[in-house]
This record gives C-alpha cells, structure tokens and sequence, in this order.
C-alpha cells in the first residue's frame, strides 16, 4: 500500500499515531521509572532490611560473645566457652552477609574489613585472655581483657557507622529516588504535552485540511444549489475528497448536459402541449358540436315521429284518390310521352336536314369563292405567257440578227450561226410552248366558268332545299299544336286531381316536413359523424403526442437514473 | 561532506587502534600479591605460558599479552583491580587472584553485568568460592579437600591421635579447622585445643601451654597466617615442644624467608613439582630453564595452566568473554578435561576442579616427599 500525505486516512492515522506513541512513550517511562524506583528502593530495603537485621544479629552476636568470654573470665565454665565460640561463629556468620551485600562501596568493603578484623582480634584477645585465666595468669588474663574490651568497644562503634552509613546511603538513594522520579515526571508531562501538542496539531491540521475543501465543495454545490451550472474552481483536495470534487464536477458536467436535454424536451413538450392543447380545443367544439347535433336529432326525431302519426292517418284518406287518379295520371303521362318522343323525332330530323343544308350551302359557296379565286389567280398567268412571247420574239430577232451577222463572217461566223439558229429555235419553241400554255390557260378558264355556272346553280338548288326545311318546320309547328292539345287534356285530367290536391298537399308538407326532418337528422347524423372523425383525428393526434411526451418523459427518467448512479 | 568525514574518524580510529595494540594482541589481566613470593610465582608461570603459546604463533594467529596489576593480597585492592580489568573491554580474562580473600572480595566485580569477565584463581582454596559466582573458576582443591587429607594423612599414615589447632581468626580457616575437627574426631582423633590468632596476638606461649596441659600434642596444625610461623616456632621452641607441624604448604614457604626449614612437618600442597606427569615435567623443565632453576610452586604451575586453556577456549570458541566463559564451563563435560601443569583439570558446576587431589607429604630436607598412596 502507498503512503501518502496527502490523504486524510494517513493525517488523522499520523496523529493518532503520534498521540499513541506520546502515550506509550509516556507508558514507558512511567513504568521504567516505576520499575527502576521499584527496583532501587527493593534492593535498597532489601540492603537496608540485611545491613539492619545483620548489623543488629552481629552486634547482639558480639555483644553476647563479650558476654560470654567475661563470664568465662569470671568462672572459666563451659557453658559460657560454649556461648562464647558459638556467638563468634554467629558473628562471623552476619559479618560474611554483611561483606556480600551487592554493590559495597570501596568504603563500605573497607568497614567491613576492619570490622572483621576487629570482631577478629577482640576474639583473639579474648581467647588469650581464656588461656591466661586457664593457665591461671589473672593479671594477663585481665590485661589482655581490657584491650579486647577496647577493640570491642571500637568494633561496636564501627558496626554502628556502618550502619549509620548505610542509612545514610539509603537517604541519599531514597534523595536520588526522588530526582529521578521528578525528572521523569517532568519528562512525562513533557512528552505527553508534546504528544498532545503534536496530536492535536495534526487533528486541527486535518480538520482544516477537511473543512476548506468541504467548505469549498459546499460553495459549489450552493452554486450548483442557486441553479449556476457554470464550472467551478475547488483547488486542491485531500485525495478522498479529490474523488467528490471530481464527483462535483462531473456533477455539474452531468447537470448542465442534464439541463440542456431538459431545455430541449421541455421545448418539445410544450409544442407538444400546444398541439395537444389545439387538439383539445377541437375535441371541445367538436364535443360541443356533437352535443347540439345530438340535441337536434333527438327534437328531429320527435318531430319525425310526430309526422309519421300524421302522414299515417293522411295516407290512409288519399288511398281512394291516389288509386283513382292513378289511371289517369298514367294515361296522360303515357300520352304526354308519345307526343314528346314524336315531337322530338321530328324535330331532330328536321334539325338534322337543315344543318345539312345549311352545311352544303356553305360548302357551296366556299366551292364558288375557290373558283372565283381560280379564275382571278389565273389573270397572271397571261401577262406571264406574254411576257414569255414577248422575250422569244425578241430572241428570235437576236437570233436572227445573230444569223446574218454570222452570214457575214463567212466561215468564221460558220459556228456562230449555228448557235444563232439554235436560239432561234429555241425561241420558237418558248413562243410555241407559250402558245400552248395559253391555251391550256384558256381551256381551264372555260372549266371554271362553266363551274362557276355549275355553282350558281347548286346555289339556286341550296336554296330550294332552305324552303323545303321551312315547310318542315311548319309541320313542327303543327305538333306544336298537337302537343298544346294534349296538354289541355292534361289539364283537365288535372281538374280530376284536383279533388284530391288539398290532401295531397297536406301530405307533401307532412312530407316535406319528414324529408325534412330526416334532411336535418341527416345533416346532424353528418355533422355527428365529421364531428366524431374529428375527434377521432383529435384524438390520434392526442395519442401521438402522448406516445411523444411519453418518450421524452423516459429519457428524463433515465438522466434521472443517471445521476443517481 | 559527512561521509567523507565519516570515513575519516574511521581511519583515524583503525590507526589509533593499531598504535595503541600494533600487534592486536589478546589481554589477559593477571593480578595477584606480585611484592609477594606467591605472587611473583604466579606471574612467572604465566608468563613462561604466555611466551610458549606466542611462540608457537598465539591463538588464531593473533599474541598473547598479559596486563598485571598488583592487588597487594588486600580485598579493597583486588576490587580496584577487578573493576579496572572488568572496565577494560580489551581484556578477554583475568588470571587471578592468588589468595582466598582477594579473590571473594573481587568475586562480585569479576560477575557483575553487564559486562562480566571470567577469573580463574590458580590457588584459592576458600570454601566460600563454590557460590562466588558463575565467572569465577580455580584449578586447585579447596580448603575442605586439604583439611580432609591432611586429616585422614595425620591420622591414618602418620599414627597422630592429639592435635591442638592454631588457626588465623577468618571464615576460611575457621571452616579449614571445622573439616579438620570433623574428619580427624572421625578417624579417632582428638583435638586439645582450637585456638585463634591474629596479628594483635601477644603470644602463642599460653595456648601451646595450655593445650600441653591437656595431654601431649602430637601435631600442631596451624590453618592460615603463615607469615606469623616464625612466632609460632619460637613459642614451640621456647617449650620443648616436639609436636609435628601440621598445615600447607605456605608455612614450609613462610618458614624457610624466616631460617627454618620445618623438617618433618606433615604438609599438604595442591601442587607438587615433582609430579612426574609428562605435562608436569615439561612445564618444570621449562620454567626452570626461564628462571634460572627455580622450582615452580603451586601458583606458578596454576598461572601457566590457566593461561594454556585460556588459550584453548580463545582457540576453539573465539576470542570474546562469553565464548571464555562458555568453553570453562564445558571443560570436563563439553571437552574433554585439560591436562596441565597442576593435573587433570575438570570444572563441576560450580567452577571447581574435581579431580585434582591434595599432596600430602612429609618436609624432608627443605622439601615435601609426598606421602605414599594407602
């Protein structure tokens, strides 16, 4: 795993540490500085308990053992010898304890020292003094006696130097003790103000290094909040923060896209609102429409219901007039046809020949005019052929001219008068072709004016054929009549009918009335049915728009989900 | 700039280092009562090892040296120096003390922690040494062991039946006499007299004359002090006295810086030049040889022993404290038992050899014919 400083985790875990540390650090001390009292004021009892129960066990012992060798001085018995080597063999025992004492000073081995030495000679001293007493020297005996009471009385001051001394040293450990101990406890309250000093430094370290950025992230989600999509800048983040300022950015990414696609579906909705709104309108007129059509059919129908009863009763009287009318009424309008079909047979027989007349005079009369046109087209033809006369007449003068001339050259004209002749022919034969032609113009001038002649009479026969279609129409005049005839019988087969007229009119209003009753309840029963096409039309419109927004509704649902996401 | 200063307090420290020990010798303190005969034994026989070892090559190619202080035979003395010998790291072991009471007095120091040392005495015979500590070794018998021999010897070869005891007023001879009573009552033995004396004694004349007055005294065992045999012999001398010295060795040494040779004394030695185990007359041989025909005694042929398997252990565990300490104890158990100079050397739990046995001789002639085996 990586360390980084940069990371929350590793700031508040440095500062726990750091207060961990202080605490154990501060532990340690404590307990080695409890430990190191604990050890030194135990070996220094432990000394002190030795150097008192020993001091005390050697002095009684030493003290005993004078005891003992001034009463064998006095008596010489054994018991107080017995005492006597028994007690020194007790001191000697405390003085060894006494020189194994750990961590004896040279001072201290030196007391021990002349303290053995003097328990040593005293022993000694007194012994001789026993082998004086034995040998009966009393007066050696007690001299030696009173310089074992003077080395006893020194052993006796030395042992309680000692002793004072240990003591003492004891004082100055327990003096050493207590240094030690405040000096640990200030360096305790040192580390441990340290270690809070430290920890809480981190802590509040940390806590900043929490606090601005969420500060600062909050900032932008207030941004955010107050509906300002725009970037924000956050600055530098704890890495677990980095990945929310990221989030935040990606955030305001996400909403402004979001936001976006919302403006463009919402603009598409509210189209889709409008034109649902229109559809809507419609489907109201229409529904109102189809209210009051409704209303209508329903007076229509009450009114066809009441005309029928009506209309019932008033076919039920016109039955005997109807059945009685009816032959009549039949016969004429047979009648009536006849005369019509005739009438117009004619008629368009009579129509039919004169157009054709009328179309053969005009035929006639075009075919007249081409002929005066042919005749007066031929006039130029003469001046042409004249013309043609004229120039070979005067070729032929050339010709001839050319002739003599060629006469006249003798043999060099030779050639030249044969081309003179040649012309002269050729003139000829313009002369003689124009002759013909103008008689082949006259023939057909004689043609045309025979039929020109011809045409005036076809147009004098048109004409005979123009009468003949007014006698025709004469005639027609005469059905005319006819025709006048029988509709006075019509008439009076009316007069019959008559009888039956005020019924049959009071049946044509019923009827007219149903008719126009059913007309109405057709016109609502249409206007019901536009109405309910449009609605129909309204309402897939409606749909359509519904289907729409009901798109744009589930990609709001999915941005949604997005961003939950 | 800190390494290279580094680097150079390195330097210079390595050359401090090889000028203080050019040769970058092993120390081994020896202290003992050099301004006394014992002492200077002890240090002559350490020496004579010393130089034999240096001239084979020292241990791991590396000398020996022997740094000596002088404990005067004092307790307060002995401490000083152990304390000094302890403090000084270069020092891997301490040959020493020669006597009873230096070497309890120092005892203390030699195995105090952190930094223990061991010291092996060649001739301290207190009994109180058994539980002076786990450092602390010796490579002659007690004082148990020579009471007892001296008794059952006295008792046994030489027919003794009365014996009054002088002995110097301290713990160890007050124990030496206690064995001596035990074992010697044991053996039919009876003791006239067990009488103390110091310095400040004026006399001995009254307690060998009250112990004549309690029947004759056939042996006359004197237990520790035998600088004071000379008044002890006037005092004997002075009453007619014809009882047989009893004691060790020391007195015999003791007697002859005074004139007189103890002739017939009963001694006990835990060391005998004369033993003619090939170790024993190789070291003779040589320490002869080095000192000009002086007779080794029982410190100098301990001195040379100890010195000869401080050189093992520093061979087979390694030149350091610990490893001493550790090889000594396994010396008997681990190893197998050193043969030396002294005898067959074997160390029981309590740093105390168990095979070397007490001679008990007659002085004949300025010297001690050891006792034949019963």
């Amino acid at each position: 795993m990586k360390f980084k400083l940069n990371t929350l985790w590793m700031r508040i875990a440095l500062s726990e540490a750091s207060l961990v540390v202080g605490l154990i650090v501060v532990a340690l001390i404590g307990i080695t500085a409890l430990s190191t009292v604990q050890d030194t004021v135990s070996t220094e009892l432990a000394s002190l308990t030795t150097v008192s129960e020993e001091t005390n066990d050697f002095t009684a012992a030493v003290f005993e053992e004078m005891l003992a060798a001034e009463q064998y001085l006095v008596d010489g018995s054994t018991e107080a010898r017995d005492r006597f080597l028994a007690n020194g063999e007790i001191a000697y025992a405390s003085q060894l304890r006494l020189a194994e004492l750990p961590e004896l000073t040279v001072a201290d081995q030196a007391s021990i020292q002349r303290i053995a030495t003097l328990q040593s000679e005293t022993e000694v001293l007194y012994s001789y003094a026993h082998a004086e007493r034995d040998l009966n020297r009393r007066t050696r005996a007690e001299a030696s006696a009173v310089v074992a009471r003077a080395r006893a009385t020194e052993l006796m001051r030395l042992v309680r130097e000692y002793s004072v001394t240990q003591v003492t040293r004891a004082r100055t450990t327990s003096g050493s003790l207590q240094q030690t101990a405040a000096d640990r406890k200030l360096l305790v309250w040192a580390v441990l103000v340290a270690s809070i000093c430290i920890g809480t430094a981190i802590g509040v370290a940390t806590l900043r290094s929490v606090e601005r950025p969420m500060a600062r992230l909050a900032a932008a989600a207030e941004h955010f909040g107050d509906g300002d999509l725009r970037p924000v800048s956050i600055g530098r983040l704890p890495e677990e923060l980095a990945g929310l300022g990221g989030a935040m950015d990606k955030l305001g990414t996400t909403l402004r896209g979001l936001v976006a696609e919302v403006i463009a579906a919402a603009e598409s909705i509210t189209t889709t609102a409008d034109e649902l709104s229109t559809g809507s309108g419609q489907l109201a007129t229409s529904a109102g429409e189809v209210s009051a059509a409704v209303l209508e059919i329903s007076e229509g129908a009450h009114g066809q219901v009441e005309s029928i009863e009506k209309s019932t009763t008033a076919a039920e009287q016109l039955v005997g007039a109807v059945t009685a009318s009816g032959d009549a009424s039949n016969r004429v309008v047979n009648l009536g046809g006849d005369i019509h079909r005739l009438a117009e047979t004619y008629g368009r027989d009579v129509s039919a020949a004169r157009e054709s007349l009328l179309a053969l005079g005009d035929v006639v009369q075009e075919a007249a005019r081409q002929v005066d046109d042919l005749d007066r087209l031929s006039e130029p033809i003469y001046d042409f052929i004249d013309l043609i006369k004229r120039i070979s007449s005067q070729t032929n003068l050339l010709a001839l001219n050319a002739a003599i001339e060629a006469a006249r050259a003798g043999e060099r004209g030779v050639g030249f008068s044969v081309v003179a002749e040649e012309v002269r022919q050729l003139a000829d034969s313009s002369s003689r072709a124009a002759e013909e032609v103008s008689g082949t113009i006259q023939t057909i001038r004689d043609h045309v004016a025979e039929m020109a002649s011809t045409m005036s009479r076809g147009r004098s026969q048109v004409r005979g054929i123009g009468s003949v279609s007014e006698g025709a129409a004469k005639a027609l005049e005469q059905i005319v009549q006819a025709v006048r005839e029988v509709e006075s019988e019509a008439k009076r087969v009316a007069g019959e009918a008559t009888n039956n007229l005020n019924a049959v009119d009071e049946i044509k209003r019923e009827l007219r009335s149903a008719s126009e009753a059913a007309h109405s309840h057709a016109f609502a029963s249409q206007d019901v049915a536009a109405t309910v096409d449009q609605q129909g039309v309204s309402t897939q419109e409606v749909a359509a728009r519904a289907a729409e927004l009901s798109k744009v509704a589930e990609r709001l649902q999915k941005l949604v989900g997005a961003l939950r996401t | 700039m800190p390494a290279n200063r580094g680097i150079l307090a390195c330097l210079i420290t390595v050359v401090l280092a090889a000028c203080l020990q050019p040769d970058n010798s092993i120390l081994i303190g020896l202290a003992g009562p050099f301004s006394e005969p014992a002492g200077r034994s002890m240090r002559l026989g350490a020496e004579l090892a010393v130089s034999e070892i240096n001239e084979r090559g020292g241990v791991r190619g590396r000398r020996l040296e022997l740094l000596s202080y002088d404990d005067r035979g004092q307790a307060a003395t002995a401490v000083q120096m152990a304390r000094r010998f302890r403090d000084n790291n270069s020092v891997l072991a301490v040959v020493g003390h020669a006597q009873s009471i230096t070497t309890m007095a120092a005892a203390p120091v030699y195995n105090s922690e952190p930094n223990p040392v061991v010291a092996i005495s060649p001739s301290a015979s207190s009994v109180d040494l058994r539980r002076a500590g786990p450092y602390n070794f010796r490579v002659c018998p007690d004082d148990v062991a020579h009471a007892q021999a001296l008794a059952e010897r006295a008792r046994a070869q030489l027919g003794i039946r009365r014996v009054a005891t002088l002995y110097h007023n301290d713990r160890d001879s007050r124990t030496y006499a206690a064995v001596f009573r035990r074992a010697f009552t044991e053996l039919g033995g009876t003791l006239l007299a067990e009488d103390p004396f110091s310095l400040a004694l004026p006399s001995f004349e009254p307690y060998l004359t009250r112990a004549a007055t309690r029947g004759r005294v056939d042996g006359l065992l004197i237990i520790g002090g035998g600088t004071i045999i000379g008044p002890i012999l006037a005092a004997l001398d002075s009453l007619g006295s014809r009882s047989t010295i009893l004691g060790n060795m020391d007195l015999l040494r003791h007697a002859q810086t005074v004139g007189r040779d103890l002739e017939g004394s009963l001694l006990s030695t835990a060391y005998l030049s004369e033993r003619t185990a090939p170790e024993n007359v190789a070291f003779v041989t040589a320490y002869l040889q080095a000192h000009g025909g002086q007779r080794p005694d029982q410190t100098a042929a301990g001195s040379y022993d100890i010195v000869h398997l401080l050189a093992n252990a520093f061979e087979n565990r390694g030149p350091d404290r610990a490893s001493v300490r550790r090889y000594l104890s396994g010396v008997g158990t681990v190893t197998e038992p050193f043969e030396g100079a002294t005898g067959s050397i074997a160390f029981d739990a309590d740093g105390n050899v168990r095979r070397i046995s007490v001679d008990v001789g007659l002085v004949r002639e300025g010297t001690i014919v050891p006792l034949p085996e019963r």
